[in-house]
């Protein structure tokens, strides 16, 4: 079969899709790029400055140590998430069923997502060197960064095409991770020593992982050509999401996409629902069931909010109520459903109210134990003073509830809405609204954040005044948005 | 079911210029007629999905609406169902069944999947199926489900001949249990075989029948 030269029908698209434009405005586009970066640089260079360069090492070595084993995993993950070789939704189209060299195909998004590991993996290296190193700085050792988040990116190639050790080490990665967080978390509860010094085999280790690397690229670009159509075509769709939700500030659009993805691959078996539950109560419980490693996750989660034990106590509490709205958000893709489509609502002839109050007491029941767990694990970690602290995490159950159902119900982005005009620039209204649409209601958490904020002694009233405080804010939620005689969980407009 | 001088248009363009109908209770409804000449959204108006222009429509003596008690009686097809994520296609037809104090067992939900051809797919995700066993599914539900008027817009699209038949046999058996069926069709045969009675679009508008109501 004879093979087309890509670069050719590349150029000629790139020159077509351009054609319309006038020749400065290309130029004017990359000026605006660059004084944009510029502008933004010297705004924010002490404090980009203070993130990856402070002036002293302030940071454990095990900090340091679980900080690489959580970015190198979380990097691994979003490269496998995206990828990593991926190709725009009219080239899977047009270009990758016609007969064009592969490799020469795919070697730009190659180029691209190995030009993007190095530098994020250097930036990386350079922060945690940064905030752990002795002076002077090892510049090896940011060097051995960039090169293993190469590395990073040639074991995510060699996973795209779907073998069988590929699903294995995903779930090895995602360990890894967790016990990267873990060791956060024991070193903010332990104040583990600063690091000494560094081995002098880095300087060796970092050459030999270097040729390592390079060889394996130079294989991996050879066998560009045996990468399946199907996982570059799954790749573009993501990207094509990833790209329709930026520019459309549009963010359901991944969540829908990532729901899709997750039960595309999931073999499921009919099981009764609980009979004994209220029908959408069951329905989202068998939902909850169905993601074991989400409920896992979760859990692990509960020590998170210990990280920030020795910043500002408020943070600490708002940390405890962001993580009860996640808790709660397990279950809330069927809430989502019902409010983009009524149309399975109409077939139950459930009323909104029915219908949001059966919705609410899984995720109610998810952010209580999640909110409870955490709260006892600071107090354990000594992070809290004494008091019934389990008490209150219960209490911030409906809270969690409310924001998350409250966060599933807000549908697209209205950007109709009038423009802010800021000092800073123009702010689109829509997009600003719904990004805090379901965070706002989680204001009914507002004695929560007080208690842990005052670093007294937790006493009953106080967890009283947060029950009442939760249990009058759901109702009102409830009413306020939902009709005995309205099926539709949105107002007719 | 009354219908009263309807009037529904998209911009400038009128699709139902003063239609009138009437089905009585018991009775079944096909109404035929060329692509866009207004079926589908004659059939949103009665469902309550469409508030038209002008005229009235009477559902068991009140207003369509979007109250519970309108949709415990009525179901209809008219809008395609977003499918529950993480459900599987038998766990859907048990949570209508539940949604309506039925036990799905004694519902006949397994004979149901049964009737339409999806117990090799109980176990899937709706989603994943194909357009005619996604509209299989919609139809099982809607005839799993107590109701007592049945919208259906196109039941045939589709669907294989079997299934055709089987469909037709379900709107018939429903008709005889006392329930009412308006429904949109292209299919003559099959409108005839479900025992409801045709009218033809044009036949509903002022200019060419002075009395609204079906032809038989």
């Amino acid at each position: 079969m004879t093979t087309v030269a890509v670069r050719p029908v590349r150029r000629w698209i790139h020159q077509t899709q351009v054609a319309h434009l006038e020749r400065g405005e290309r130029f004017g586009t990359f000026y605006v790029i660059v004084l944009s970066v510029l502008i933004l640089g010297s705004m924010f260079w002490n404090h980009i400055h203070g993130l990856v360069w402070p002036t002293h090492p302030d940071i454990s070595g095990l900090a340091a140590g679980s900080l690489t084993t959580v970015l190198t995993g979380g990097l691994y993950l979003a490269l496998r998430r995206l990828g990593p070789l991926a190709i725009s939704r009219p080239a899977a189209s047009w270009l990758l069923t016609a007969p064009v060299s592969r490799r020469r195909l795919l070697w730009p998004s190659l180029a691209v997502a190995s030009v993007f590991a190095f530098i994020l993996s250097a930036v990386a290296a350079l922060a945690i060197t940064g905030h752990a190193s002795p002076r002077p700085l090892p510049l090896v050792l940011i060097i051995l960064g960039a090169v293993a988040g190469l590395g990073v990116l040639l074991v995510a190639l060699a996973a795209q095409p779907g073998r069988r050790w590929a699903r294995l080490l995903d779930n090895v990665v995602a360990l890894v991770v967790a016990g990267g967080l873990a060791g956060l978390v024991a070193d903010a509860a332990v104040g583990a020593p600063l690091v000494s010094g560094f081995p002098s085999l880095v300087g060796p280790a970092t050459g030999a992982l270097a040729l390592v690397v390079g060889a394996f690229f130079v294989l991996a670009v050879r066998n560009l050509n045996r990468t399946p159509a199907d996982r570059i075509l799954d790749a573009s769709r993501t990207a094509g999401t990833l790209a329709d939700s930026a520019f459309g500030v549009e963010p359901s659009w991944v969540a829908d996409m990532l729901e899709r993805q997750y039960w595309a691959h999931r073999k499921l078996r009919s099981a009764g629902l609980n009979a004994r539950l209220p029908v959408l109560t069951a329905q989202d419980l068998r939902l909850a069931l169905r993601r074991p490693r989400r409920l896992l996750w979760l859990m692990l989660a509960t020590a998170l909010p210990a990280l920030l034990s020795h910043a500002p106590t408020w943070l600490l509490g708002i940390a405890v109520l962001v993580g009860a709205l996640l808790a709660a958000g397990t279950t809330a893709a069927n809430t989502r459903s019902d409010a983009a489509n009524p149309v399975m609502l109409r077939m139950l002839a459930l009323s909104s109210r029915q219908a949001l109050t059966q919705r609410l007491i899984v995720p109610a029941v998810l952010a209580a134990l999640w909110s409870a767990t955490s709260l006892t694990l600071l107090q354990l970690l000594s992070a809290l003073p004494p008091g019934p602290w389990w008490a209150l995490g219960l209490a911030l159950g409906p809270v969690g509830a409310a924001a998350a159902i409250r966060r599933a119900r807000v549908g697209f982005v209205d950007n109709s809405l009038l423009p802010l005009e800021t000092p800073m620039g123009t702010v689109s209204t829509g997009p600003a609204l719904a990004s805090v649409v379901g965070y706002d209601l989680l204001l009914l958490g507002l004695p929560a954040i007080v208690l842990i904020a005052e670093g007294s002694p937790l006493t009953w009233v106080g967890v009283a005044v947060q029950v009442g405080f939760a249990a009058l804010g759901a109702r009102f939620y409830l009413s306020g948005t939902t009709d005995p005689s309205r099926v539709e969980l949105a107002k007719p407009s | 079911m009354q219908v009263d001088g309807l009037v529904v248009g998209y911009g400038s363009t009128p699709v139902l210029n003063g239609v009138g109908l009437l089905v009585p209770a018991g009775a079944g409804v096909c109404v035929t007629g060329e692509n866009g000449i207004g079926k589908s959204t004659l059939l949103r108006c009665v469902a309550g999905l469409q508030r038209p222009d002008d005229g009235e429509i009477r559902v068991f003596g009140g207003r369509p609406g979007s109250t519970p008690d309108y949709w415990r009686a009525v179901v209809t097809t008219v809008e395609p169902p977003t499918w529950y994520p993480g459900l599987t296609a038998r766990e859907h037809a048990e949570l209508v069944c539940r949604a309506h104090g039925q036990d799905p067992a004694a519902a006949g939900v397994d004979d149901a999947l049964e009737q339409f051809g999806l117990t090799g797919h109980r176990d899937a995700i709706p989603a994943s199926l194909s357009s005619g066993q996604k509209q299989r599914l919609t139809l099982a539900l809607a005839f799993l489900r107590p109701s007592s008027l049945l919208i259906l817009d196109e039941p045939e699209q589709r669907l294989d001949r079997d299934g055709r038949a089987l469909v037709a046999d379900l709107i018939a058996e429903y008709l005889k249990t006392g329930g009412s069926i308006l429904m949109a069709s292209h299919d003559d045969d099959f409108a005839a075989a479900s025992g409801t009675d045709i009218t033809t679009m044009e036949s509903l508008s002022p200019a060419s029948s002075s009395s609204p109501g079906p032809t038989t």
